[in-house]
C-alpha cells in the first residue's frame, strides 16, 4: 500500500495561527482532515505555507479537547459535565447574580483573536447589551494596541499602509522589533524573496535573528540594540535623515502639517539624539546608525515592517510614532513599496482591533464616548448603551484584586500563561467570584475557571478571519464541533439567557451587521469575498472589492501628523542584583502559549523553552551549554535550561513562552506602555544562577521520564 | 514579480511561472495563441489547451530543463527544444504532438520506470501517473538493472517521509526549498546514477536545516516526498510480485 489514500473533499479556509492568514484547502478522506493544503489563489500566501499552517492541524481532535461543557462551585472542586442548557443558564445566572450585588461594571469580557470577526463582533456585543457596560477588550492590549494608538496618531489608520505583495516592489526594507522567518514565515520567505533579487535589509533587533542573517539572506545594517533603547535609537535614524537633509521636502509639504514637522524636526535634530551620543547608550556603533538611516532615506522604495519587539514596551506608543514619522519624513507612504506595517501575532488580531472589542471603541474605531456614534449602535440594538469607557485587561484584574471586579467571560485566551506578572494575574483570578472560560483545552487560567464552555476550532465553524495586511478572508466549516456549538452560537446562547433577544441564522448575517455599523467594513459581505477571493478594507463604494494600499491620495484626516517623540527610558533597569536584560519571543514550530501546537508533532523541533545567554554571561556565573539555571526579576522566578548562544549579546537573554511549566512570565514585569498599558514583555532586567544538580526534577527530566 | 504571483490558478499547472509583459501571438498545434512576453511555450501550450506532457516543471518554480519530457517542434529550429525553457516568440509555431515525440517521450518516461517501483504504478494519483497516462506508458521494457528500490526511506520528519525508490532527482524540491522558501536546505548530492536528494550535508531531514514548510512535499511530482497522514498504519513498501 505504498501509494498513498487520495482525499475525497477539499474546502478552502483561512489558517488561524499568525497575522499572515494564509489561504489553505482542507483536504478530507471521509469528513476527516487528512492534509492542508496552501491555496494556491490564497493573496496572502499564493500556494506557501509553514510547519504550523500546513502541519500542525491534528491538535482539533485530540484527546485533551473538552468536548462537554463543565461547571464547579469553586476552584477546588473537581469539575461537573453538565448539559449546554445547564452550563449557559448557570453562568447567565451567576454573572446576573454578581452584578446586582457589585454592580454593572463587577463583570467584563475578552475576546479572541483565534476566532473570527464575526465572534469578536459578537463579544463586544454581548459586553454592551448582556452587561451593559464596556467592560470588554481583546488581546492585541497585550500585543499591537500600541499600533493601533500610534499609526492613528500620526497616519490616522491604526494598520498595515500595505499588502505583503508590496515588499516585492521594495528596493530597502527595515525591520523593527520582528523575525518574520519565525513568527510571520510566509511572509518572510517573501521577504527574503526580496533580497535575494536584491533588495536592501536593515534589521533593528537585539537578537542575531534568522532573519538577519541566514543562508543568502544577510542585512546590509543590522543594528543589534540594547533592549529598551527602540525610541532612542529610532530618533537617531530621524536625527541623521534631518541634519543631513535627507527628508523629503515636498512629500512633507503636500502630505504632512509643515509645523508639525518642525517642531518633531527640532526635537530629533537635537544633539542627544546624535548617532555619536546614542551609539554608547544603546551599544551600538554611531557608523551603523547613520549607514542604516542613509539607506533607508536615499532609496526610491523604503519600506518598515515591525512587531512586537517595538509595541511591547513602556514606550511601545511612541516606537510605533518614530516609525510613522520616519516613513513620513521620507515620503515613503502611499505607493508600492514603501509603508509602515506591523506583523501581528494571531490569525484574526486586526479583526480583533477593528470589530469594537475595546472598552473605549465601538466597531470601526469609534469611540464609545461620541454620542453620534452611540446612536447608530442603540438605533440598531435598539437599547441605550454605556457611555462611559469600560476596564482594560490589565485593569480589570487590577479591579479583581480591590474587590471591585468579580465575574469574567474569557473567549480563546489564556491569560494566565501570557500575560505579564504571572503571580499577580493568578492572584487576580483566584480573588473573582466565577471565571467563565471558553476554549479547546483546559488552559491555565481554566484552572482558575467556574465555568468552561468547550469551544470551537478555526476547522470547525464559517466566519471570517482579517489578517495583518487588512485581509478579510473566508473561514470554512470543515467538521462538526467537536462539542456541538461554534464559538458564536455559545455567546449568543449567553446574551440570549442574560434576557437579550438575540438571533442569527448564519455567521454572514453577523457580518452584514458589522458591514452595517463600521465604515471600514461597508461592503464586506460573504458573498462579496466568495466572489473576489478575500477583500482588503476599506471596502465601500469608492473601493467596492477593496483597498490595497493605503495613503495614496490622502490621509484619513487629510494631512498626516508628526508626533513628538521624546526618548524616556524604562524604569525596569539593570542594577546589582539583576545585571541582566530578559527579552522574549516566539519559535517557528511552536504558536504563542503553545495550547495548539503543543498537541502536535511540532514538539519534534521544540519540546521545552530554553534561555538563550551569551558565553561571557554564562562563563561568569559557571553556567554551561544544558544547564538548569534559576532566572530571578523583581517580581518572580522561574528555571529553565541554559543554551550558550551567539544571537544574545553579552547582557541580554532570551526565551520563548511556548510552555505552561516555562513559567517566562513568571519574571516579566508589570510595567507597561504609557498610553495602552501593552506590557512591557521585551525588558526584564534578571540575574540567573545555575541551579544544583541536587534540585528537584526539571522540565527536561519530566520529559524523559514520561518517554 | 506580480504575475508570478498572483496569476497562479488553483487546480491548474501552466508549467512555468506566469509572466505579466506585452502579449505574443504565436501558433501551438494549428491554433493561434496570445500569452504574455516571457512566457514559456510549455506555458502558451498550456494556456491554448494543448498541455505539453512533463514531470521536472511547475508554474509555482521558474524553469530547469532536466526531465526532457516536455520536448516539442518549433518551426525553422533543429532538434526537439524543452517546451519549459523555451520562450515564446511573435510569430512561432510549435508542434506539440507528432509521432516522433511520442516516440521521444515514451522512451523518457520508460527511462524513468526502468528505476520506479513496478507495483506502485497501477493506482496512483501522482503527477507522474498523469504523465505516464498521458504519454501512454505503464510499464518499461528493461530488465532489473541497478536502482533505488532498497534504499533506506526517511521518515524523520514528524509529517511527512522521502522515499527515494520513487524520486526521479527532477530538482523540485530543491528548487522549492531555494525559490519559494528561501531556507537552501535541500541539495542534489552525487553525480550521474548516484544523484540524490540530500538534506543539508546527508543529514536526516528533521536533523538538517529543513524548516518543515512542506514546499517539497508540495512540489513533488512522483509523492517520493509525501504526506504521512495519507498512509494508515504507517508506511510499507510494496513487496515485489513473486516470480
Amino acid at each position: 500500500m505504498p501509494n498513498p489514500r487520495k482525499p475525497d473533499g477539499s474546502l478552502v479556509t483561512t489558517c488561524a495561527y499568525c497575522g499572515v492568514g494564509c489561504g489553505f484547502k482542507a483536504e478530507t478522506i471521509g469528513g476527516e482532515i487528512v492534509r492542508m493544503i496552501p491555496w494556491k489563489e490564497g493573496k496572502a500566501n499564493h500556494g506557501h505555507a509553514c510547519v504550523k499552517g500546513r502541519f500542525a492541524f491534528d491538535y482539533y481532535q485530540h484527546p485533551d479537547r473538552v468536548r462537554t461543557p463543565m461547571i464547579r462551585s469553586s476552584i477546588d472542586q473537581p469539575w461537573r459535565e453538565v448539559s449546554w442548557d445547564a452550563a449557559i443558564a448557570h453562568a447567565a445566572a451567576e454573572m446576573q447574580r454578581i452584578q446586582a450585588q457589585h454592580g454593572r461594571g463587577s463583570v467584563g469580557a475578552v475576546s479572541s483573536s483565534r476566532c473570527t470577526n464575526e465572534e469578536i463582533f459578537l463579544m463586544q456585543k454581548f459586553a454592551r447589551v448582556a452587561l451593559r457596560n464596556n467592560n470588554i477588550d481583546n488581546c492585541s492590549r497585550i500585543c499591537h494596541s500600541p499600533t493601533q494608538f500610534g499609526l492613528s496618531a500620526t497616519l490616522g489608520a491604526g494598520a498595515a499602509s500595505q499588502h505583503f505583495d508590496s515588499v516585492l516592489q521594495a528596493d530597502v526594507i527595515l525591520v523593527v522589533g520582528a523575525n518574520p522567518t519565525e513568527g510571520h514565515p510566509v511572509f518572510g520567505s517573501m521577504l527574503k524573496r526580496r533580497v535575494r533579487q536584491g533588495a536592501k535589509l536593515l534589521v533593528v533587533d537585539p537578537r542575531r535573528t534568522e532573519t538577519a542573517e541566514s543562508a543568502h539572506c544577510k542585512a546590509t545594517v543590522h543594528l543589534a540594540l540594547r533592549p529598551g533603547t527602540n525610541v532612542l535609537v529610532l530618533n537617531s535614524l530621524a536625527h541623521v535623515v534631518v541634519t543631513e537633509g535627507l527628508h523629503d521636502a515636498a512629500f512633507i509639504a503636500a502630505r504632512c502639517h509643515p509645523a508639525e514637522f518642525e517642531q518633531w524636526r527640532a526635537l530629533v535634530a537635537d544633539a542627544r539624539y546624535a548617532p555619536e551620543v546614542v551609539g554608547p547608550e544603546a551599544s551600538l556603533d554611531p557608523a551603523d546608525i547613520r549607514a542604516a538611516a542613509r539607506v533607508y532615506a536615499k532609496a526610491k522604495r523604503s519600506t518598515i515592517y515591525y512587531g512586537l519587539g517595538v509595541t511591547e514596551h513602556s514606550q511601545g506608543s511612541t516606537g510605533v510614532m518614530c516609525l510613522g514619522n520616519l516613513a513620513l519624513a521620507c515620503g515613503m507612504l502611499g505607493r508600492e513599496g514603501v509603508g509602515v506595517n506591523p506583523l501581528r501575532g494571531q490569525g484574526n488580531v486586526q479583526g480583533g482591533s477593528c470589530l469594537g472589542s475595546w472598552p473605549h471603541m465601538l466597531s470601526g474605531y469609534r469611540f464609545v464616548t461620541d454620542d453620534a456614534v452611540r446612536a447608530t449602535f442603540e438605533q440598531d440594538w435598539r437599547l441605550s448603551l454605556d457611555p462611559e469607557p469600560g476596564l482594560r485587561l490589565p485593569n480589570m484584574f487590577d479591579a479583581a484584586l480591590a474587590g471591585t471586579f468579580k465575574a469574567i467571560y474569557i473567549q480563546g485566551e489564556d491569560p494566565v500563561q501570557s500575560d505579564p506578572n504571572q503571580n499577580h494575574i493568578v492572584a487576580a483570578m483566584k480573588a473573582m467570584e466565577c471565571v467563565i472560560v471558553q476554549d479547546l483545552f483546559l488552559n491555565e487560567t481554566a484552572k482558575y475557571a467556574h465555568v468552561f464552555l468547550p469551544g470551537s476550532s478555526s476547522l470547525e465553524k464559517n466566519g471570517t478571519f482579517t489578517n495583518a495586511e487588512r485581509r478579510v478572508s473566508m473561514v470554512r466549516k470543515v467538521v462538526p464541533p467537536l462539542a456541538g456549538l461554534e464559538d458564536w452560537e455559545i455567546t449568543v446562547k449567553l446574551i440570549n439567557a442574560m434576557g437579550y433577544p438575540l438571533h442569527y441564522d448564519h455567521p454572514s448575517q453577523i457580518l452584514d451587521e458589522v458591514a452595517r455599523l463600521s465604515p471600514a467594513y461597508q461592503g464586506m459581505s460573504f458573498a462579496l469575498i466568495e466572489r473576489c477571493g478575500s477583500v482588503q478594507w476599506p471596502c465601500n463604494p469608492q473601493a467596492p472589492e477593496g483597498t490595497e494600499v493605503l495613503h495614496t491620495q490622502t490621509f484619513p484626516r487629510g494631512k498626516a501628523n508628526f508626533m513628538l517623540t521624546g526618548y524616556v527610558p524604562t524604569t525596569e533597569r539593570i542594577d546589582e542584583r539583576h545585571p541582566l536584560l530578559l527579552t522574549t519571543g516566539r519559535i517557528l514550530s511552536q504558536y504563542n502559549v503553545g495550547t495548539q501546537t503543543r498537541r502536535t508533532g511540532n514538539v519534534a523541533w521544540h519540546d521545552e523553552d530554553l534561555l538563550d545567554i551569551h558565553r561571557q554571561d554564562a562563563e561568569a556565573r559557571g553556567i554551561r551549554d544544558g544547564d538548569l539555571v534559576a532566572i530571578s526579576s523583581r517580581y518572580g522566578e522561574t528555571r529553565l535550561h541554559a543554551r550558550i548562544s551567539d544571537k544574545v549579546s553579552p547582557g541580554v537573554l532570551y526565551t520563548t513562552f511556548h510552555f505552561a511549566q516555562s513559567k517566562a512570565n513568571a519574571v516579566t514585569s508589570d510595567l507597561s506602555d504609557w498610553a495602552t498599558n501593552c506590557p512591557e514583555y521585551k525588558v526584564t532586567a534578571v540575574e540567573v544562577a545555575k541551579v544544583p544538580a541536587t534540585a528537584p526534577a526539571s522540565a527536561r527530566a519530566r520529559a524523559g521520564a514520561k518517554a | 514579480m506580480w504575475s508570478e504571483l498572483r496569476d497562479l490558478r488553483e487546480g491548474q499547472d501552466l508549467g512555468t511561472p506566469p509572466r505579466g509583459g506585452e502579449p505574443v501571438a504565436l501558433v501551438v498545434d494549428g491554433k493561434p495563441v496570445t500569452v504574455p512576453a516571457g512566457s514559456s511555450v510549455m506555458l502558451a501550450a498550456a494556456a491554448g489547451s494543448c498541455p505539453v506532457p512533463k514531470l521536472c516543471a511547475t508554474d509555482t518554480l521558474e524553469a530547469f530543463g532536466s526531465c526532457r519530457v516536455c520536448l516539442v517542434e518549433i518551426q525553422g529550429r533543429k532538434g526537439y527544444p524543452a517546451a519549459c525553457t523555451t520562450l515564446v516568440e511573435p510569430g512561432m509555431v510549435v508542434t506539440t504532438q507528432s509521432p516522433r515525440l511520442h516516440e521521444l517521450r515514451q522512451g523518457v518516461v520508460e527511462l524513468y520506470l526502468s528505476d520506479f517501483p513496478q507495483e506502485d504504478v497501477p493506482g496512483g494519483w501522482s503527477e507522474l501517473h498523469e504523465t505516464l497516462q498521458q504519454v501512454g506508458v505503464a510499464s518499461h521494457p528493461y530488465g532489473q538493472g541497478e536502482n533505488h528500490l532498497q534504499a533506506p526511506v526517511d521518515e524523520s520528519n514528524p509529517y511527512f517521509l522521502f522515499d527515494p525508490a520513487k524520486c526521479i532527482v527532477c530538482s523540485r524540491c530543491v528548487r522549492a526549498c531555494e525559490e519559494i522558501q528561501g531556507t537552501f536546505a535541500l541539495t542534489i548530492q552525487g553525480r550521474g546514477f548516484a544523484s540524490q536528494v540530500a538534506a543539508s550535508q546527508g543529514e536526516r531531514f528533521l536533523d538538517s536545516e529543513c524548516v518543515s514548510c512542506g514546499a517539497c512535499v508540495q512540489a513533488c511530482p512522483t509523492q517520493s516526498l509525501v504526506e504521512k497522514s495519507l498512509f494508515v498504519g504507517g508506511y510499507h513498501r510494496a513487496q515485489p510480485p513473486k516470480a
